[in-house]
């Protein structure tokens, strides 16, 4: 096949605007789709980011005591003992407050003792905490891999008075944190000192787990305290078998709201709906992106369609007498292709600079990180298909028009 | 003149229906995608206390680390709450027509013989008598506490219309009593329905949860060790193993607000602050560079990214989106006039003006673009709808969320004004255009 580009080329420049308008529509086009892309790309990695725990099957229970006569300790125990007999649970534990909530209690660790003055400079969301006991791990679903759990005779009860009373002599914490203490070696073992230097030896360290903010730096900077929460507020999070969890919901939420009416049940939810909640802006901005972008391709592609028909319907006579002089179908329908691969092409070139523009714009003003080259490629080649695509039609039109056409006045 | 040309209008939408229909749902979908975004927009960085602007001041002071900034991406912002030694003294100054310092706080509602004397989790807002008539809280019934109860316990209680109708079935409830964790409080006003879109005057837990259940007069909640619920921040390593510690601590946990009249009494205000900084300081408090500011609402909601950057690049997105609706139409509208160009030359001929031809296609335009604002209006409240799903959540205290998705009277003045924008952008050279016709080519050819 003859693609002859120079007269294409030199018919479209003396029908210059209509071709512009699909260009710009391509342009924009591009630079929306590149970035909408590559945004929604961090999103859904972000959101998919292992949790290190069993996300699907826990849920948590909160209950406050409200009554003079409430007793914070037997409740505590009370409920545990209830929540690890019901049939379905794989394990339970009480604690300070929920993984991928967004509200936690943070306190950062040291490896040097001397609080703020160790000359360890902490972060925002560094050193996370939990107060769990021997249970905890097991609920959770996060995995040990050095050390070891805590022991029933370490877990000091439930203060009487306010919290942060003591710090606890052992701690467990994730590998993430340990290395970000200890980078030079290994930490099972070592010490670390709180706020006011008290020391605390590393039992155990596991694998991999987020903690309440998600959303900061270093969601995975956490560790477990051996500790029964606080009063008059308690927090269970319950695992359960697969399958079991809106069962297990239902039957404890029934049990839990009588069996001590000295405190009321504050809500009962399952943990993917606090991740769902966490997550809840960057999925509605994937949402917005994917659908609005999608939209804006449809809208390019027709109006690249509709230049195409358009031309093909003012040139009907011309093509008629080129098909008379002897230009076969395939002729004609490369002349369109051509003529709309020339008109996207030119579209794209400027949406290249628009799209890099936009992302450099992102990335300045919005501290987005910078546009990944491969995305353009692809937005690139994307765009080509769809031109052609939208212009395939109205080309295989044409190439139907008759060469009897030619002989006709108007 | 207008009649004949919308009927001109009409026979050319009937000669191209397709093509008709394709612009106006371009324009359409183009406006629907702003409306959205930009109700979402409004709703999101709307003051919703604007009339009050320059009188009305949150406080903060840099209480925080000399190393370490409170916010380390934003140095130069102190922290956006107050100790609570610095939030009670400077609530002492008497110098601002009206002061109120506050938390968040929650716990266990009951009343005792009442209808459902079931106890039931509740959140509070714990704080000064000024609060309802600065942030201009109307009450359906009763009214704010003395100030002898922001000094000393006084077990009154204000309920939001939404707790009286749960605990009162929302009958004038003023001089009932219920029971607030375990303990006798007696009714003494009643909010009337009430919201603050964002919640400025506290943005810690949400920046769009609707308002705490009850009002609890300070003194009562500091006699009675009320927990706050909200946000706790401490950066010192100090001891705060009891409340007398925590009290005395570096923790800042308190919103304060305070309403200044006048440039001289925000002048003393200042000053105040600063003399009470410098005193403090060489007591050996306040380690950074002094930083004591008062805010007004709308840098307020600034310096807490209310907006986030997110809804910026979906206005953006929306603007761009709208963009190659509106090209697309002003080609589409071009193939449609140059096609009906022999028409345009006839007119010509018998005698029409530029200006008349013109004006006949810019209303026809013009039709396009108002049945455009109409679609686009239903598609906006489609979209919002879908927000509103979008933003459902579990959590009751998020409900505020789904407000985001309200179609109002900003949102059809949105519509109208893009309606407007889009006729003259994609009319104008289309109309222009066609204007320009040379009557003699079609003439000679027919």
């Amino acid at each position: 096949m003859n693609l002859n580009i120079r007269p294409v080329f030199s018919a479209l420049l003396r029908n210059r605007t209509g071709a512009i308008l699909v260009a710009m529509q391509i342009a924009i086009a591009l630079a929306v789709l590149v970035n909408a892309v590559y945004i929604v790309k961090q999103r859904v990695d972000r959101i998919g980011r292992p949790t290190g725990m069993d996300v699907e099957n826990i849920f948590a229970i909160s209950s406050s005591g409200f009554a003079q006569g409430y007793d914070h300790r037997a409740t505590l125990r009370d409920d545990l003992a209830y929540l690890r007999s019901v049939p379905g649970v794989v394990d339970a534990v009480a604690t300070t407050s929920v993984p991928l909530s967004g509200g936690g209690n943070g306190s950062f660790l040291s490896p040097r003792p001397g609080g703020m003055h160790s000359g360890f400079t902490a972060q925002q969301g560094d050193g996370n905490y939990f107060e769990i006991d021997e249970h905890g791990l097991q609920t959770l679903g996060v995995r040990l891999i050095a050390g070891r759990n805590f022991r029933p005779d370490e877990i000091a009860p439930a203060p009487l008075s306010l919290a942060h009373t003591e710090f606890a002599p052992s701690v467990i914490i994730t590998q993430a944190y340990a290395r970000y203490l200890f980078p030079d070696g290994n930490p099972l073992g070592r010490t670390v000192y709180d706020y006011l230097s008290r020391p605390a030896r590393i039992i155990g360290i596991i694998d991999h787990m987020h903690g309440a903010w998600p959303t900061v730096d270093h969601p995975d900077r956490v560790y477990f305290l051996p500790r029964m929460a606080y009063g008059p507020r308690a927090t269970y999070l319950v695992r359960t078998e697969p399958g079991e969890l809106n069962r297990v919901m239902a039957q404890v939420e029934q049990h839990m709201g009588t069996s001590n009416s000295d405190r009321v049940i504050n809500w009962v939810r399952t943990l993917s709906s606090f991740k769902a909640d966490t997550y809840m802006s960057d999925r509605n901005m994937g949402t917005f992106l994917v659908t609005v972008t999608s939209l804006l391709l449809a809208i390019a592609s027709l109006g690249i369609f509709g230049l195409a028909t358009f031309n093909v319907n003012t040139r009907t006579k011309q093509i008629g007498t080129r098909r008379a002089v002897g230009a076969r179908r395939r002729d004609i329908v490369a002349y369109f292709m051509v003529e709309n691969w020339l008109i996207t092409t030119a579209g794209i070139v400027v949406g290249c600079a628009m799209a890099l523009g936009v992302g450099y714009w992102l990335s300045h003003q919005y501290a987005m990180p910078r546009l990944d080259l491969y995305f353009l490629v692809g937005g690139v080649l994307g765009l080509w298909g769809l031109g052609l695509l939208a212009a395939w039609q109205p080309a295989r039109r044409a190439a139907t028009i008759s060469p009897a056409v030619a002989t006709r006045t108007v | 003149m207008l009649g004949y040309y919308l009927r001109l209008a009409l026979l050319s939408f009937r000669r191209n229906p397709g093509l008709t229909a394709l612009m106006v749902v371009a324009i359409g979908v183009g406006i629907g995608v702003c409306v959205v975004s930009l109700t979402v927009f409004h709703t999101m960085s709307g003051n919703p206390i604007w009339w009050k602007s320059d009188r009305l001041f949150a406080v903060t002071m840099d209480s925080w680390d000399a190393n370490i900034p409170a916010d380390p991406e934003r140095p130069q912002l102190p922290p956006d709450q107050l100790t609570y030694r610095d939030a009670t003294y400077l609530h002492r100054s008497g110098i601002p027509q009206r002061s109120v310092i506050m938390y968040r706080s929650g716990g266990v509602v009951s009343v005792p013989g009442g209808a459902d004397p079931r106890p039931r989790p509740a959140t509070a807002r714990v704080t000064t008598r000024d609060f309802f008539a600065m942030f201009e809280v109307p009450f359906k019934y009763g009214g704010t506490w003395n100030t002898a109860a922001d000094e000393s316990l006084e077990p009154v209680i204000v309920l939001t219309d939404p707790m009286n109708q749960k605990l009162f079935g929302g009958e004038n409830s003023v001089g009932r009593t219920l029971r607030w964790n375990d303990r006798e409080f007696r009714v003494i006003g009643v909010t009337a329905p009430w919201e603050a879109r964002p919640r400025y005057y506290d943005l810690n837990n949400g920046h769009f949860d609707p308002p705490e259940d009850v009002f609890i007069p300070w003194g009562a909640a500091i006699a009675l060790d009320l927990d706050s619920a909200g946000s706790t921040n401490c950066w010192k390593s100090e001891d705060l193993s009891t409340r007398e510690a925590f009290l005395n601590s570096e923790c800042v946990w308190i919103q304060m607000w305070v309403e200044l009249p006048d440039a001289e009494s925000r002048a003393r205000m200042q000053s105040y602050m600063d003399a009470y900084w410098a005193q403090q300081r060489a007591g050996g408090r306040f380690p950074r560079p002094r930083n004591n500011r008062l805010t007004n609402v709308d840098q307020w909601l600034v310096d807490q990214r209310v907006v986030s950057n997110d809804n910026r690049v979906l206005v953006g997105l929306a603007f761009a989106f709208l963009a190659v609706c509106l090209i697309n139409t002003v080609g589409l509208l071009l193939a449609k006039f140059l096609n009906a160009a022999p028409i345009a030359g006839i007119r010509r001929a018998l005698g029409a003006s530029r200006r008349a031809l013109f004006a006949q296609h810019f209303i026809e335009v013009g039709v396009v673009a108002a049945a455009g604002a109409l679609l686009g209006l239903g598609l906006g409240a489609l979209g919002l709808y879908a927000v509103r799903i979008l933003y459902t959540s579990e959590n009751p205290n998020r409900a505020g969320y789904e407000a985001l998705g309200h179609f109002d009277v900003v949102s059809i003045l949105w519509a109208a004004a893009l309606a407007v924008i889009a006729a003259v952008a994609a009319g104008l050279y289309p109309a222009w255009r066609i204007g320009r016709v040379e009557p003699a080519v079609y003439l000679k050819n027919q």
